[in-house]
């Protein structure tokens, strides 16, 4: 048999391509008539957010490649301008797709259930439009600003992702050209507002019909000749020039202000919009064709977010989970005491997020604590973590915090909690010079009675409360101390020390993780080689790294059982002959967001089980700091494994990866249903009420005096 | 039960770093937290005899971040110890105290033989590991940036150690100023090196059978310690392995492996060169298996913390070592082993018996006996000018545990024990010796004179000396049949030096057999 080269650009996807492809699984759940009505309206806005981030980032991206004359092709093969191409028609397929989901399916269904959605002011009734105009001239006239182009007023600068209304206009006395005009829709604003109702169906309307509907009020000496909302995505890669930025706070800063003006790439106008003013439009925002969308709905829906929101209909939608406790952490437990008992595992959101933040508190309270360190990367709004940690060096424990600036879309987040903790006398490292920090970690280093012990939390998921009721993630508590060793050390570095020499159990991105991870994958296809069982399961979010699919793909050659769990993006493809033909990927995609990265590797019969913050992504394997650990308590173990094994079960909200690079749902017929999340969520409700069983049994036994028997 | 937090700084010549130490009883030592960071000193001072001010500033920087690190611990007490780059400086003094006045830490500057005795007290705090080592025949490398020491051990004790000009910085100094090439720069390093290890191997080695080699080096054991991965602290390798891995450096294009092993590109020819220095002495003295400890000086500062504070039981006599160094000096010198050890006697006899007066401790003990074992190596090159030549070979050889100034005690009683006492007088003082220092001189001298005089003969008779204290009067009584006029005759005109010191009249009184 002839060598098989297995980097070889036909056995890869190219990345962008997959990603849409996830956007339309996440499209399939607002299109599922079995979802309440409401989850649905949520699916939707969410495909929208993504593919605003998608395009502020990813294809802005490609954009700057080809605006620099770079062609270097990707892992699939493909130049950026091949790209950019084969993206633009993907994508408005997509938005297509979206339109027709909420025009045909969702409108209607909601009307059927009593929620009516106008689509344009000329469907108001005539006391609506009395309602809607008076609601204009007291809540909404006096945030506007409009504006006017002509000679002596330059084209405005358009914010990025804001919803704006563009207008053609003439002088009243009729003579005159074409003039155009436009106006931002407040963002302060609610973007539905109710309509009075006789009880019947509840009516509601957007804030932008209402501004169109009165846009002669802004040009009082203009007639409008036509007015639609249009809406623009700018170029918002943010590359830092790290080595020139002497504080890299204020550089993050002055970028972030730049970022609302970058160069637009896409270009959002309702379906219809008048030629004359669409070509004006395009041609002062030098717009591409292919890069502007004609929308028949309303742009930016993101607002059914908002739509979800409303009071009542609470039967349309999913009844809320609440995370339940952690059975080796009742509440007001002492939970160093519990770890020093023996390693945790929490699985979130299934299970409450509390204990991490309890951990952190206790040990801010804690008086044998020195010292707490903790690596955050997007923080909540009002964050307990951020609370407890200041109340800790208040206190006088020794505070340091990693605050990632260069979180994705939340440094403005990000630089008041830094700002807050430094006032409270928190060591605050702004992440390091060319890495992001994306590892979550946090040690607490207590003085115990025969010297030092750490405790350790290392987690797959951000140090976010909010978050960790929405995205599913494990986490381990130990004090370990070769584990403590090495979270000291990862601070050391952190805080710009050199590396230990050696590292006991953590492997740490950017140094060697990747190999790690090859090593291991091939330590699987020598022992298949060598017809020993071997056996890979990984579940992560994204599959992008060339060398290690590379090596999954001759692992697979090899006979090495791979079964690989990615939620979004995977370049890997199955099925192919002498390449890939061993290897199955599925992607879950349910309510809560699958985040948690758990890896399996047989090792001939003893088997070992990694967690971390990385997924298989190049970007995670070398431009970041990302920390895998083994979790090695037989219970623990035998626990992650389960999580593996329930999502490979899953059969309701699973879709697996075909040959041909499509996404099906597995065939149900003659099976029992099976949903891992559904699963999950009942699991902790049983674990947490067997625990509390247990303490209520406990407490409640009365002990009978017995006879004394001779 | 109590428990001691201990904080190790070494100001090394291009490393800052701090070492965190737990002492819990049970004789355990136990690290718990290290950092260091790359602040390149040895440039500035090598080059224009100063560290500059920017280099301060970063020194100070991180020393000041030291200190919140060790307040968090809540440490009990540190050590801070600057080598060769402060040890160099000119304006070390101004240096060291603009460093105290702004960061609060003092650091000591320590002398060339006193950081490779806490080299060697880093190997031993590896406890049971480097017992075992030692017990075999053992020799121990420590590759430095200027020269290289090699200690040679024989059952548990030190036999001779020597210093060569080989240091790492140096050869490359030589390679990059001679313009040598790639490909034949392990050549040049085999013979710029060979020709000093020759001489050693004549002079020191002869044909001494060693096993096992120490090594203990910044550049190419943390590569090994590395590769190696997780068992710390036990790399012993058999030398056929060392010599793959030497291979595999060799290959290895420098861009390549400094992104492997995180380190700079400069210091990778450093690596190289250190590994060629190791191999040629594993081949010069055919050992069997090399042992990288992978210790930094923070150890051995740690270690000598706790021994000092009897929070561990040191498991090596280092003191040992240094008299058997002495031994050894003076059979180089072709002194005589017995009259050595009978005025060692002597003078410990005469030491003991006078505690309460002279008010020394043990160490001075040691310098008294080391005087008495070299009282007399200078007559190797001059009969007539013992006491001078007996200085001068002492100051010129390295004692490794003993400090520059100890040796300097030493040096100096050993020479006004053969030629005219020069007294303290403030300013004009003897050899940079302070007041304390000089008081030990004189004590020390006084003793050794009135032993010297109790073995004038060089016969030994008086062997069963003994010695005790009767108010103003040391009497020493000898058992000895034999005729020793000679003795008592010496004895009284060396007894003066010792009135005046002691203010005690020294009595000889012979005690004959029945």
């Amino acid at each position: 048999m002839g060598a098989i080269d297995f980097c070889n650009p036909k056995y890869y996807t190219n990345r962008e391509l997959s990603w849409i492809l996830f956007d339309r699984r996440v499209l399939g759940e607002a299109r599922d008539k079995n979802i309440p009505l409401f989850e649905r309206l949520k699916f939707l806005s969410i495909t929208a957010s993504n593919l605003d981030e998608f395009f502020m980032v990813r294809v802005a991206s490609l954009k700057d490649m080809v605006n620099a004359g770079y062609d270097k092709k990707d892992i699939a093969g493909m130049t950026p301008a091949e790209q950019l191409a084969a993206i633009d028609t993907a994508i408005h397929e997509l938005v297509d797709m979206q339109y027709s989901t909420w025009n045909r399916s969702l409108t209607p269904q909601l009307a059927k259930n009593g929620l009516l959605v106008i689509g344009g002011h000329e469907a108001l009734t005539e006391e609506e439009g009395v309602f809607v105009d008076r609601y204009f001239e007291e809540n909404v006239y006096p945030v506007l600003t409009p504006m006017a182009v002509d000679s002596s007023r330059p084209f405005p600068l358009i914010r990025n992702k804001s919803l704006n209304i563009a207008a053609l206009v003439r002088k009243k006395d009729g003579k005159g050209e074409l003039e155009f005009a436009m106006v931002q829709v407040p963002s302060v604003l609610s973007r539905i507002i109710q309509l009075p109702t006789d009880g019947k169906a509840r009516r509601v309307i957007l804030l932008e019909e209402i501004i169109e509907r009165n846009m002669n009020k802004l040009f009082l000496n203009y007639d409008i000749v036509c007015a639609h909302p249009f809406r623009i995505m700018r170029n918002a890669d943010l590359t830092i020039e790290e080595d020139e930025a002497e504080d890299l706070l204020k550089e993050i800063e002055k970028q972030l202000k730049k970022r609302q003006w970058g160069e637009a790439i896409r270009l959002e106008v309702e379906e219809g919009m008048d030629k004359k003013l669409l070509k004006i439009l395009r041609t002062e925002l030098h717009m591409e064709e292919q890069n502007i969308y004609e929308i028949n709905g309303p742009l930016d829906l993101t607002v059914l977010m908002k739509l979800y929101g409303l009071e009542g209909y609470e039967h349309l939608k999913t009844p809320k989970y609440i995370s339940q406790p952690v059975p080796e952490l009742p509440q007001g437990c002492d939970i160093f005491e519990r770890i020093r008992e023996g390693d945790i595992l929490l699985h979130h959101p299934y299970q409450t997020f509390e204990p991490v933040v309890d951990f952190i508190r206790q040990a801010a309270r804690d008086k044998e604590v020195l010292a707490i360190k903790q690596t955050l990367y997007r923080v909540s709004g009002n964050s307990p973590i951020i609370a407890a940690l200041a109340q800790a060096a208040e206190n006088g424990k020794q505070v340091t915090v990693l605050v990632e600036l260069k979180a994705r879309f939340d440094e403005e987040n990000n630089i008041v909690w830094a700002r807050m903790l430094e006032k409270a006398g928190c060591h605050v490292i702004y992440g390091l010079v060319g890495l992001k920090t994306h590892s979550k970690i946090t040690l607490v280093v207590r003085r115990e009675e025969d010297g030092i012990r750490r405790y350790v939390h290392l987690g797959t998921g951000n140090y976010n409360d909010a978050t960790a009721k929405l995205y599913t993630d494990v986490g381990l508590m130990t004090c370990s101390e070769d584990i403590g060793e090495d979270a000291t050390a990862v601070f050391n570095m952190l805080s710009g020390y050199s590396e230990p020499l050696v590292w006991n159990r953590l492997s740490v991105a950017p140094l060697w993780l990747k190999d790690k991870f090859l090593y291991l994958i091939d330590r699987e296809k020598k022992n298949a080689q060598e017809g020993r069982e071997a056996h890979i399961i990984a579940k992560m979010n994204s599959l992008c790294d060339r060398n290690v699919i590379a090596a999954l793909y001759e692992a697979s050659a090899a006979g090495v059982r791979i079964e690989l769990i990615v939620r979004g993006i995977c370049c890997l493809k199955t099925g192919i002959k002498g390449v890939s033909e061993n290897i199955t990927v599925r992607s879950i995609v349910d309510n809560f967001l699958e985040h948690s990265r758990i890896f399996y590797f047989e090792n001939g019969g003893n088997y070992e089980i990694y967690c971390g913050s990385a997924d298989w992504m190049p970007r995670n394997l070398e431009r970041r700091v990302e920390i895998l650990f083994p979790v090695n308590s037989p219970g623990l173990k035998e626990e992650l494994l389960h999580i593996l094994e329930c999502q490979l079960k899953d059969n309701v909200k699973a879709s697996e990866l075909k040959p041909d690079g499509t996404y099906v749902k597995p065939d149900k017929r003659g099976r029992s249903l099976f949903q891992s999340q559904e699963f999950f969520c009942q699991e902790a409700i049983r674990k947490a009420k067997a625990a509390s069983d247990e303490i209520a049994a406990v407490s409640r036994t009365f002990i009978p005096a017995q006879h004394a028997e001779e | 039960m109590s428990v001691k937090t201990f904080a190790a700084i070494a100001v090394g010549s291009y490393e800052l770093s701090m070492k965190i130490f737990e002492f819990s009883g049970k004789n355990r030592m136990h690290q718990i937290d290290m950092l260091g960071r790359r602040i390149d000193l040895g440039s500035d001072t090598y080059a224009y005899g100063k560290i500059s001010a920017e280099k301060v500033d970063e020194l100070c920087r991180t020393l000041k971040e030291f200190t919140e690190i060790m307040k968090a611990y809540k440490v009990d007490e540190y050590k801070a110890y600057g080598t060769s780059a402060i040890r160099e400086t000119e304006n070390a003094a101004i240096v060291l105290d603009q460093i105290a006045q702004r960061t609060g830490i003092r650091i000591e500057s320590l002398s060339n033989s006193e950081q490779h005795f806490l080299d060697y007290k880093s190997v031993a705090s590896k406890g049971e590991d480097y017992r075992k080592i030692i017990e075999d025949k053992t020799a121990i490398l420590e590759i430095g940036g200027g020269s290289i020491q090699i200690s040679l051990f024989d059952n548990d004790t030190l036999v001779s150690t020597q210093n060569l000009l080989l240091g790492v910085l140096r050869i490359q100094e030589y390679l990059n100023r001679f313009r040598v090439k790639r490909s034949n720069r392990e050549n040049f390093i085999t013979e710029m090196a060979m020709a000093q290890l020759d001489n050693y191997k004549k002079l020191y080695l002869k044909d001494r059978e060693i096993r096992n080699l120490i090594v203990i080096d910044d550049y190419f054991s943390p590569w090994v310690i590395k590769k190696a991965g997780g068992e710390q602290n036990r790399v012993v390798v058999a030398r056929e392995i060392f010599y793959k891995a030497l291979e595999q450096l060799r290959g290895e294009n420098p861009a390549r492996l400094s992104v492997a092993l995180d380190i700079p590109e400069e210091k990778v020819p450093l690596m190289f060169v250190s590994g060629v220095l190791i191999g040629l002495l594993a081949e010069l003295m055919d050992v069997k298996q090399i042992w990288m400890p992978g210790v930094t000086l923070c150890d051995g500062i740690a270690y000598e913390y706790a021994e000092k504070q009897k929070l561990l039981r040191g498991e090596h006599d280092f003191e040992r070592d240094i008299v058997a160094c002495a031994m050894n000096m003076n059979k180089r010198y072709m002194g005589s082993r017995k009259r050595a050890e009978a005025l060692e006697n002597i003078s410990v006899t005469i030491f003991n018996s006078l505690k309460k007066i002279h008010g020394l401790g043990s160490r001075e003990l040691l310098y008294l006996r080391l005087a008495s074992i070299l009282q007399e190596c200078g007559k190797f090159i001059s009969m007539m000018n013992i006491g001078e030549s007996s200085y001068q070979i002492v100051m010129a050889t390295e004692m490794i545990g003993l400090s520059h100034q100890e040796r300097e005690i030493v040096a100096n009683v050993v020479r006004f024990n053969h030629s005219k006492f020069i007294y303290y007088s403030g300013r004009n003082d003897v050899c940079g010796l302070d007041r304390e220092a000089y008081l030990t001189v004189a004590k020390l001298t006084a003793i050794l004179r009135l032993a010297n005089g109790l073995d004038r003969s060089h016969k030994q008779k008086l062997k069963g000396l003994k010695a005790s204290l009767k108010e103003s009067q040391l009497i020493l009584s000898a058992d000895t049949t034999e005729d020793i006029t000679l003795e008592k005759g010496f004895f009284e005109e060396r007894s003066e030096f010792f009135q005046e010191v002691f203010s005690i009249e020294p009595v000889l009184k012979q005690k004959k057999e029945i």
